[in-house]
């Protein structure tokens, strides 16, 4: 199985170039010009598809990449510099990836339309730019010089279609790798990425990077099948409609890319042949995009529904009562220590002078009634919240800066919220989130231990409840000092409540991890938990063992009301 | 530099009524409607097809031009509405990108892709300030700019069919079960700002470069002054556009920032955008 895992991309690489070389011998000429035109596309689109399919940011200006890569292409060639055109291609390709990296910048802020709209008015910019300036060597008609064993149309479409084979190549193992699941995660959750340890700075430059590179390669490409390169080939509206392209095909599905490529060319080349005018090219992709958008679906989604034929019923938890139970360990010194921590939001004191300790192999309950300030606590703790004012101890070190730099210094939360990606198998999520190598065993180990589903299975197909779990387990196998658990019981029934408790409870023993835990079920709080604090308004009402803790007047009256006590 | 900045501010006044029309769109129905200029740009185009086609009187072609470019507005806002009510601002954009690459290739389609022979409706100076001549246009787009973005707010605060607007924009699903008609007045808002962005591509197009792609494309500058009110606040929208025009009516006056021009005001916006969101480090709230 895993051979055939480890293999399956290269034996599709191979056939795929076996086939490319069948089609350069055995088309007709004019075809495989055409060809070439598709092979562009595609590199183009496979780029769009990284950056927008996977990462979740709209940019509108992915032939900007292009113009790039065909602008040092042509300089090079002008100015007649050593390498020839391979290596010319490759640093056209590096230039538009710096590029990239410049125009992701703005992504750090900037998000879901302005992004959109800053991307767009680059492209527009730079379109205007070109018009005026003109590439390299256009004006003395320097054609660019294919390598010498690529002159012809066939050689050449041949090698495009080496190239585009890499290209595929290249964004599988990327996808599949951290920078893959770093791109999905931030898709879906900013917090939920730095909660994971992961920078989400990072996740979005590469992203931006990696679509800029394989655009500026598809643009050096171009130039090389043109030889003269024109602006006219980079305008914004060709952008938009290669967006638009992308979000018909879903291009992060990398055959759906190639096939959306093949509708690029092949479309307004039908319509040609059939009499009408190509600009309906671009009505028929502008009515198939629109479809797309509002049935929520695209090409990619439905073929591979339509080829699996999968059960649409989501995957649930199996949990049940009675485990094997490990050996308690008895709690030791603090690991976690929390002086004096306050935050404000404005006038609003949300935490005034909290101090909470977490015991080595302990876990440590913090109940109290909605509005208290629990969640409020995690965020400060796990630097959230930059301008809590306290001290935060992890193994007697102060504990400062980004929330990511926490994570990985051995202290892990979970949310509240769903943060967890659904674009992501819940393998490669787990080995995502816990930044280590783990053993395909450990990992199936510690899902079976939870009642969790396969780690085969897509995210997108497991329920809320379980996905929450998958999760905490994920934040288990990064193997942290601490990790802090918020309400991560709240999506199960309450019959699995228990069930869920007498694993919590092995934690400590198992995975060498102390938890704090935020709970409103006061029975799990009860059976899992060692010590208890309990927060109302903000303040600590009271702190201790727990079976005194939760005996305490105080604390039964701002959980009941006075009401209940008589 | 005066002349060249004071010329540029009948595109000023331009980008600043499209940039009210974006943000209200952005803000009222929770779009950033890409096609915004696009809608504009088919319906003058149609007004022009009907008077030299037809031999409709200039003013009669206009008339009909607006009407078509608020129906086509309200027609897309319909699709939105229905299709996706409940998606988020992204997706109901990106609609809006789809919507404005089928308008300009069906301009090509249907009138060909060379600029069209406008009738100015305004023409001629209005004034001269200075010796620097002002033209009508200019004095046109900048009143109706600020019009514009006046008559909104007072219908926004003042009257009961603006607070139901709000309530729409704020929790839509709150507001429907209040009983506030969310589809009819989403697709009054499309209709509105389709008449308006029409109307004032008319009065401009004649003087401008109107070939298809430019006048769909004023939707990136309007964007870039709308971006300066963060696509929330009207005031900011048109002082944006209007700064945006005088700075780039500047620029054009000097040969050394002739590429440059172009990247400037983009520029500008980019960083005054990157200052005003440098708190935004997370995505959601929580």
């Amino acid at each position: 199985m895993r051979l055939v895992d480890r293999s399956l991309p290269f034996a599709v690489a191979v056939v795929a170039i076996a086939a490319g070389y069948a089609l350069s011998i055995g088309l007709d000429g004019y075809f495989v010009y055409l060809g070439m035109s598709a092979i562009v596309a595609g590199i183009s689109l496979l780029g769009l598809g990284v950056v927008t399919g996977s990462a979740g940011m709209i940019s509108l200006c992915q032939l900007t990449f292009g113009a790039v890569g065909a602008w040092v292409v042509s300089a090079l060639n002008a100015a007649e510099a050593p390498g020839g055109f391979l290596v010319w291609l490759l640093l056209g390709g590096i230039a538009a990836g710096l590029v990239g990296v410049l125009v992701g910048l703005p992504a750090l802020r900037l998000r879901g339309i302005n992004l959109a709209v800053v991307t767009l008015g680059l492209a527009a910019a730079a379109d205007l730019t070109l018009v005026q300036l003109q590439f390299p060597g256009v004006a003395d008609g320097l054609s660019v010089e294919r390598p010498d064993a690529f002159t012809d149309d066939r050689s050449y479409f041949l090698l495009a279609v080496v190239v585009l084979v890499l290209c595929c190549l290249a964004v599988h193992y990327l996808r599949r790798g951290r920078w893959g699941s770093g791109w999905q995660a931030v898709a879906f959750s900013e917090r939920g990425t730095a909660a994971a340890g992961a920078s989400v700075r990072t996740s979005k430059l590469t992203a931006f990077a990696v679509s800029a590179t394989l655009g500026g390669i598809s643009g050096g490409l171009l130039t090389g099948q043109v030889g003269l390169a024109f602006p006219a080939s980079f305008t914004a509206i060709q952008s938009l409609a290669l967006y638009v392209l992308a979000i018909m095909s879903g291009a992060h599905l990398i055959d759906m890319a190639v096939l959306g490529a093949v509708l690029w060319v092949g479309v307004p080349e039908l319509l040609k042949r059939w009499g009408v005018p190509q600009d309906w090219g671009f009505v028929v992709f502008g009515l198939l995009g629109i479809q797309a958008l509002t049935s929520g679906g695209n090409l990619g989604t439905a073929v591979r529904q339509l080829w699996y034929r999968r059960s649409r019923e989501p995957a649930t938890l199996a949990l049940a009562a009675g485990t094997t139970s490990a050996e308690p360990v008895t709690p030791g010194a603090p690991v976690l220590v929390v002086r004096g921590l306050s935050v404000r939001f404005g006038e609003v004191v949300a935490l005034s002078s909290v101090d909470i300790e977490v015991p080595e192999h302990g876990v440590l309950g913090v109940i109290g009634p909605n509005g208290a300030g629990k969640s409020t606590l995690v965020d400060a703790i796990t630097g959230f919240l930059p301008n809590a004012e306290g001290r935060v101890e992890l193994d007697g070190r102060p504990l400062t800066g980004s929330p990511a730099k926490r994570a990985r210094s051995g202290l892990r939360r979970t949310f509240q919220q769903d943060r967890v990606p659904p674009g992501l198998t819940v393998e490669a999520y787990l080995r995502f989130v816990a930044r280590r190598r783990v053993s395909t065993a450990e990992i199936a180990e510690a899902l079976d231990f939870f009642g969790c589903p396969a780690a085969r299975i897509p995210l997108s197909q497991v329920d809320v409840g379980a996905r929450r779990l998958v999760e905490v387990v994920g934040h288990l196998l990064a193997r942290p000092r601490v990790l802090l658990l918020d309400e991560p019981a709240a999506g199960l029934p309450h019959s699995e409540h228990v069930a869920f408790g007498e694993r919590l409870r092995q934690v400590p023993a198992r995975f060498g991890v102390s938890v704090l835990l935020i709970e409103h079920d006061l029975d799990l709080v009860r059976s899992v938990c060692d010590t208890v604090t309990v927060l109302d308004f903000g303040r600590v009402l009271a702190a201790g063992p727990q079976a005194g803790v939760l005996a305490d007047p105080a604390v039964l009256k701002a959980y009941m009301g006075e009401t209940e006590l008589l | 530099m005066l002349q060249g900045a004071l010329a540029g501010l009948a595109a000023g006044g331009l980008y600043a009524v499209l940039a009210v029309c974006l943000t209200l769109m952005s803000r009222l129905v929770r779009v950033v409607n890409f096609a915004q200029s696009a809608t504009g740009m088919f319906g003058c185009y149609v007004a022009v097809f009907l008077s030299v086609q037809f031999g409709l009187p200039t003013w009669l072609a206009t008339v009909a031009g607006i009407l078509l470019g608020g129906s086509l507005s309200a027609l897309l806002g319909w699709i939105v509405s229905t299709w996706l009510a409940e998606a988020d601002t992204g997706t109901r954009s990106a609609v809006t990108v789809a919507v404005l690459l089928l308008l300009i290739s069906l301009s090509f389609i249907l009138f060909g892709n060379k600029p069209q022979p406008f009738h100015p409706i305004l023409d001629g100076p209005a004034f001269t300030a200075g010796g620097v001549v002002i033209s009508q246009v200019t004095v046109v787009t900048v009143v109706l700019a600020v019009l514009v973005a006046l008559a909104s707010r007072l219908v926004l605060t003042r009257t009961s069919a603006g607070v139901e607007l709000r309530a729409l924009s704020e929790r839509p699903t709150t507001a429907e079960l209040l009983g506030i008609p969310a589809k009819r007045l989403s697709v009054a808002v499309w209709a509105v700002t389709g008449v308006i962005s029409t109307l004032v591509i008319s009065i401009v197009a004649p003087s401008q470069s109107n070939d298809a792609t430019s006048l769909a494309m004023l939707v990136v500058p309007a964007a870039a002054a709308a971006l300066l009110g963060g696509f929330r606040r009207l005031d900011l929208a048109v002082a944006g556009g209007l700064v945006l025009g005088l700075i780039q009516g500047a620029a054009a006056q000097v040969d050394g920032l002739s590429v440059v021009r172009y990247f400037l005001p983009f520029g500008v916006i980019v960083a005054l955008l990157l200052w005003s969101q440098r708190k935004e480090v997370w995505d959601a709230a929580r």
